[in-house]
């Protein structure tokens, strides 16, 4: 009887969990791809329009608003390695110094646990032209000061990405500061034996150790940006114009505003494919890396 | 385990013997706390905002201390700001989303260590093939599901209420939160499970008497994941919640950005405050946890 529990108990554990899989994320993910050729508006319908089947993508390609979109997520790309780049900066100077670390750690750390909605509030605040940061500067004596960045089309992304650093740069410290920490005493003490300069020593040295933690960051970004919309919608509203328009953002807009489920839907798809296109250098880097340490074992 | 091995690394270091303190250490330090007073600052800016009179705050001086501190705008904050058509404060929002956060919490944290521990301790053939599926799943943006889920719980009845972002909560978690589990519990010497079995254990009474007693450390990581994820969301509240079921970020959301009227930033500033205290209070408070929580999550995810 145990016996036949036990093979059983298990498998019926699982059944939720793979119900979930299949219908809230497989079968969503096909349901949305699906709705995306049907002449579904703001509520379904479920006939195909097979006079004109790539309807809703031909207009989205053709949409200036999604143009903005995907300049602004590659943008936005770019602008916050800076996250990446800085948080390394910081884990190798905490790990360094060591003396408060703890301390360092816990106030670059904490504007990860505030929403992008408060974050974006907040800084919106800060880049107000009239009581925020600008008048500050121009008191102080800089005449020309100018930080009203978000209501200019040209600068308003580079407001998003100010803050979105700041959201984020504890994450990837804490991320880079595990991977040094993961490399052996030896090769420290090796490195200070041979007195190499510390930029040979850690361009060199650490930062080939560390590729792998790098590339880590580098996806777990791009996929965040992919997502990025509360701290649009707090900072600009997506404006100024739709000139801060993200993918994520477009999708919500086509859904809730325009009220257009299949355009919405087709836009999903689309974000769906840019997700793959970042995430499947993961999958494979992971394989090959699991690969590379069982040979390494034998 | 490899945030076990972390933890004790840094231990290993600070017992090393005194070091002499050198200048270029110095200026390392002063670096970092450059640094760390820049991070403060927005956190800094939506206290003291919050304290201002508003006369005080149109004077411009942002960085300033209040000259009088004053609980009003965190009063107007709390009962009296409008959100759409009412004028009930965040105070409705912050019992909406405790009212969200309970259910998503017992089904996020069943579901996925019961997922994980069948998963990672009893032989399934597909269990690798199934653990890869959910990976994936995890990075699913939500957008891209958001829609049918939207017709799912429409059909089901429950669009609107606080049930519904509940569940999507725990539905969309569960990929996630399931691989934390399993990446734990796989470590559990097999042995154990093996003997537990001769002695006539079924599956969910290992789980109640040896496996649950073993996992305090990993659910404290998971609560904290949930917690602030949940508290913090605001497209699935704003999604699923309908008028009925509105958490906090999305009354605070509806308040400051689009509300209409002469913007007290004061009012503005402590209802975004009032937002933030309960997921810093977690942070401030289990910040040990919430650095391995978030570890976990990236390098295993």
């Amino acid at each position: 009887m145990a016996i036949r529990y036990s093979w059983m108990s298990p498998r019926l554990a699982l059944v939720p969990a793979i119900v979930i899989t299949a219908v809230a994320f497989v079968g969503a993910i096909g349901w949305t791809l699906y709705i995306s050729f049907t002449k579904s508006r703001r509520f379904p319908n479920y006939d195909i329009y097979w006079e004109n089947f790539w309807r809703q993508y031909k207009r989205l390609f053709n949409d200036p608003n999604w143009d903005t979109a995907i300049n602004n997520l590659i943008f936005m790309t770019i602008g916050s390695a800076l996250a990446i780049l800085f948080g390394f900066i910081l884990a190798v100077l905490v790990n360094k110094e060591k003396t408060g670390e703890g301390v360092f750690r816990t106030i670059y750390l904490y504007p990860l646990a505030v929403s992008f909605i408060v974050a974006g509030i907040v800084w919106r605040w800060m880049f107000n032209p009239v009581l925020g940061i600008e008048n500050f500067l121009i008191e102080l004596g800089f005449e020309n000061a100018s930080f009203n960045w978000l209501a200019d089309k040209d600068t308003a992304m580079w407001g998003v990405i100010i803050a979105i650093v700041w959201h984020g740069m504890g994450f990837y410290l804490a991320l880079m500061l595990s991977g040094l920490k993961s490399i052996n005493d030896e090769i420290w003490n090796a490195a200070k034996l041979d007195g190499i300069s510390p930029w040979k020593f850690y361009t060199e040295i650490v930062i080939p150790m560390l590729k792998f933690t790098f590339l880590t960051c580098a996806i777990l970004l791009s996929l965040g940006v992919v997502k990025t919309y509360d701290i649009v919608l707090a900072m600009t509203g997506g404006g100024p114009g739709t000139s801060s328009w993200t993918p994520a953002y477009f999708v919500v807009n086509a859904y809730a505003t325009r009220g257009n489920m299949g355009y919405a839907s087709s836009a999903a798809f689309m974000m769906l494919l840019i997700t793959l296109a970042i995430f499947l250098p993961l999958v494979l880097l992971t394989r090959w890396q699991v690969k590379r340490r069982a040979r390494e074992a034998v | 385990m490899s945030n076990i091995d972390i933890s004790q690394r840094e231990f290993k270091h600070y017992p090393e013997k005194k070091r002499k303190i050198k200048g270029s250490s110095i200026i390392t330090f002063i670096f970092l706390a450059m640094i760390a007073v820049a991070v403060m600052i927005p956190l800094y800016v939506i206290i003291v905002t919050s304290f201002k009179t508003l006369d005080q705050i149109t004077l411009g001086r942002i960085f300033d201390l209040p000259t009088t501190w004053t609980f009003e705008g965190w009063n107007k904050a709390w009962s009296e700001v409008c959100s759409g058509m009412t004028c009930n404060g965040v105070k409705a929002g912050f019992f909406t989303s405790i009212k969200i956060l309970i259910p998503s919490i017992i089904i996020s944290v069943g579901l996925a260590s019961v997922t994980g521990y069948a998963l990672a301790l009893w032989k399934i053939k597909w269990a690798g093939g199934f653990l890869f599926v959910l990976f994936i799943c995890a990075f699913v943006p939500f957008q891209v599901i958001m829609i049918p889920l939207v017709l799912i719980t429409a059909k089901l009845g429950i669009y609107g209420t606080f049930w519904a972002v509940a569940i999507v909560h725990g539905v969309l978690s569960m990929p996630f939160l399931t691989l934390i589990f399993r990446n734990f519990y796989k470590d559990i010497p097999p042995e154990l499970i093996s003997a537990a079995m001769m002695d006539s254990g079924s599956f969910w009474r290992i789980f109640g008497e040896i496996i649950l007693p073993m996992s305090g450390n990993i659910i404290i990581v998971v609560l904290i994941l949930v917690i602030t994820g949940v508290w913090n969301d605001f497209l699935i509240g704003l999604t699923f919640g309908g008028f009925g079921a509105q958490p906090m970020t999305v009354i605070l959301a509806n308040t400051v950005i689009t509300g209409t009227g002469a913007v007290r930033y004061n009012v503005d500033m402590a209802a975004a405050l009032l937002t933030a205290i309960p997921p810093l209070l977690v942070y401030f408070g289990l910040g040990k946890f919430f650095v391995q929580g978030i570890s976990a999550g990236a390098i295993k995810g």
